[in-house]
């Protein structure tokens, strides 16, 4: 856990900040609103003492309620990871600024996030699926997409081999209540 | 599809003789068999049946003069799996590629999300199917994050052991290929002597020859045998020797030079713009490497160099592999002495539920940094499990490499790069 990185952090971008700085382990966790994402990456990427300027992965999310986008960033000056989620898309129009503009190789990852969770990312110039058939039309990754087989958690259909710990099965509850969320934090 | 010649053509053939037949037409465009050939013609389409998508999709699919198209893959075997490529070419020249991937996407993600944290280990086993262990190692190390479980140390050194043998097999195997896509037979075949004793050690320890499932949430599955350490001792008091025999087949051999000097040339800024991570990226001057920029396991103390060059071309990219396998040697040859003795699993209860929360962990594989980013919701089952594979973001510079290179030159860049299409897919 790197505590100066935190003050550092904070001293730059601090104001886009959306909810404390969380640290555990060797990582450190910021969350912003998906608007800011340009302008704070492009401060991390600059500035003399933070020169975060490797992208070690770009993911989304689909928390049952939000979507978000999980960017993961290495620097010499820090030996902590640092992570920055980009926190509350909506679920119905999900969209992102693209990371394309730093990091040319976002594209695929972006493209991958798209054909994941369908989260439209904009000034990717490239922005098609990747993995699956251009004529498919769901996006596997999202909660709400039940694999066929998938007996815990189809309503009424099975009844898991461990235990039942955090699915509703009951149809009364409505087609929602077979969606994982994410736990609250 | 061009269209089918009419069934009634007229007979040129002299009066008396017989007219050979006509091919054979179907009935109607109903049969199956013409739906077939259909659908079988637009797969191998180079242009897409559909409107164009993007920006880049409707430029690249644009023909200027003298240019065509030509389709290289899905199973061709220089792409290294099942790679499809749509080449656009002046000439022989490229002037660009678009790589189409997918065709062995199996949804590892969405199936690790309903599974339990043990089952995870095993699904992840056939991504990186050329080296294993590498894939499960970020996995259980992310679990091991989420819930705070100390590894034994012996744990630890058996996976850096097993880990650093996997690594030399991979690039001797990526040796033997590179030759084998420019032509050479001969390396491929020693490669594989090599290559083939340490499958045989590492299924002596783990009883599977590729798709191992030994790493274990808190430690690994069983601990150093007496075959394994004999087989293992054996290769080690030639290792050293056997590798520089088998490096002196390409190093010094002229047409496998002049084949990829200033190829491919990636650049130290643009390979950082890629986030191309592994001996890519080291062979364009940067020194990252995560098991010495980002500790993990007992690599803080253990001794070995990052090796680097700075021409970044496919000869760098070779000559990279080439130095990582000595340092490989020398991490073994410490392990071996300094290996502590004591139990190889912590105690972990049989169903994990770990506490809700996040963690990434990301480990230096033969192709660069495998990542791994789990959310845990409290239940048996990884809420969000992400995987990081570096072929990925290594086969993305392809389009740039290989443009303005002739079409052979795409077979070394790929090459090259070392794409493992398991991994990308997932």
């Amino acid at each position: 856990m790197d505590r100066t990185l935190k003050t550092r952090l904070e001293a730059r971008v601090g104001s886009y900040l959306r909810s404390p700085i969380y640290q555990r382990h060797d990582e450190t966790e910021i969350r912003i609103a998906p608007a800011d994402v340009p302008e704070v990456l492009r401060t991390l990427h600059d500035v003399v003492d933070l020169r975060f300027e490797i992208l070690a992965d770009l993911c989304g999310v689909d928390t049952g309620e939000v979507m978000q986008v999980v960017y993961h960033l290495w620097s010499p000056m820090t030996s902590d990871w640092l992570r920055i989620v980009a926190d509350g898309i909506s679920r119905d129009d999900p969209r992102a600024p693209s990371a394309t503009f730093l990091w040319i190789g976002a594209e695929w990852l972006e493209r991958e996030a798209y054909d994941m969770y369908g989260i439209v990312f904009e000034g990717n110039r490239d922005l098609r699926r990747i993995f699956m058939p251009p004529d498919y039309t769901s996006f596997p990754l999202r909660k709400d997409f039940l694999l066929p087989d998938d007996a815990a958690r189809s309503p009424g259909a099975g009844v898991r081999h461990v235990e039942r710990t955090h699915v509703s099965a009951d149809p009364a509850e409505g087609p929602e209540a077979g969606i994982r969320r994410a736990p609250v934090s | 599809m061009p269209p089918r010649q009419p069934a009634s053509r007229p007979s040129k053939s002299r009066a008396g003789k017989r007219a050979p037949e006509p091919p054979q037409q179907y009935a109607s465009t109903d049969d199956p068999r013409v739906m077939l050939d259909r659908q079988i013609g637009a797969l191998f389409e180079p242009i897409p049946p559909y409107p164009t998508q993007t920006e880049r999709e409707g430029e690249f699919y644009t023909l200027r003069d003298g240019e065509m198209f030509l389709n290289v893959g899905p199973h061709h075997p220089s792409t290294h799996g099942v790679l499809r490529l749509v080449v656009k070419l002046s000439g022989e020249q490229v002037v660009d590629v678009d790589p189409v991937l997918g065709y062995l996407h199996r949804g590892v993600e969405k199936i690790c999300e309903n599974s339990d944290y043990y089952h995870v280990i095993d699904q992840v086993d056939p991504l990186e199917y050329v080296s294993a262990l590498f894939q499960e190692w970020p996995a259980v190390l992310s679990f091991e994050k989420l819930m705070d479980v100390q590894v034994p140390r012996r744990a630890e050194y058996i996976r850096v052991l097993t880990g650093e043998l996997l690594r030399i097999s991979s690039h001797i195997l990526y040796v033997g290929f590179y030759a084998l896509d420019l032509g050479g037979l001969t390396p491929i075949l020693y490669s594989f002597i090599e290559r083939d004793e340490i499958v045989e050690m590492l299924a002596a320890l783990t009883g599977a020859r590729m798709l191992f499932n030994y790493f274990r949430i808190g430690g690994v599955n069983g601990d150093l045998n007496h075959e394994f350490m004999s087989r293992l001792g054996d290769w080690m008091s030639r290792a050293a020797k056997e590798v520089e025999s088998s490096a002196t087949l390409l190093n010094e051999n002229e047409i496998f030079v002049r084949r990829t000097r200033d190829v491919g040339v990636l650049d130290r800024a643009a390979a950082l713009r890629y986030g191309v991570t592994g001996g890519n990226l080291r062979a364009s001057g940067v020194p990252f490497d995560v098991r010495r920029a980002h500790p993990y396991s007992v690599y803080p103390e253990l001794d070995f160099n990052i090796p680097t060059r700075d021409e970044g071309d496919s000869l760098a990219r070779y000559l990279i592999r080439i130095d990582e396998i000595r340092e490989s040697i020398k991490i073994i040859d410490q392990c071996l002495h300094n290996m502590p003795d004591g139990p190889v699993m912590a105690s972990l209860p049989r169903l994990i539920r770990p506490r809700p929360g996040r963690a990434w962990a990301a480990v230096e594989g033969p192709r660069g940094m495998l990542g791994v980013y789990t959310i845990s919701d409290g239940s048996d089952q990884p809420f969000r499990f992400r995987i990081h594979d570096p072929s990925l973001l290594n086969l993305e510079t392809l389009p740039a490499l290989a443009t303005g290179h002739l079409l052979a030159d795409t077979m070394t860049i790929i090459a090259s790069l070392d794409p493992v299409m398991g991994g990308i897919d997932k």
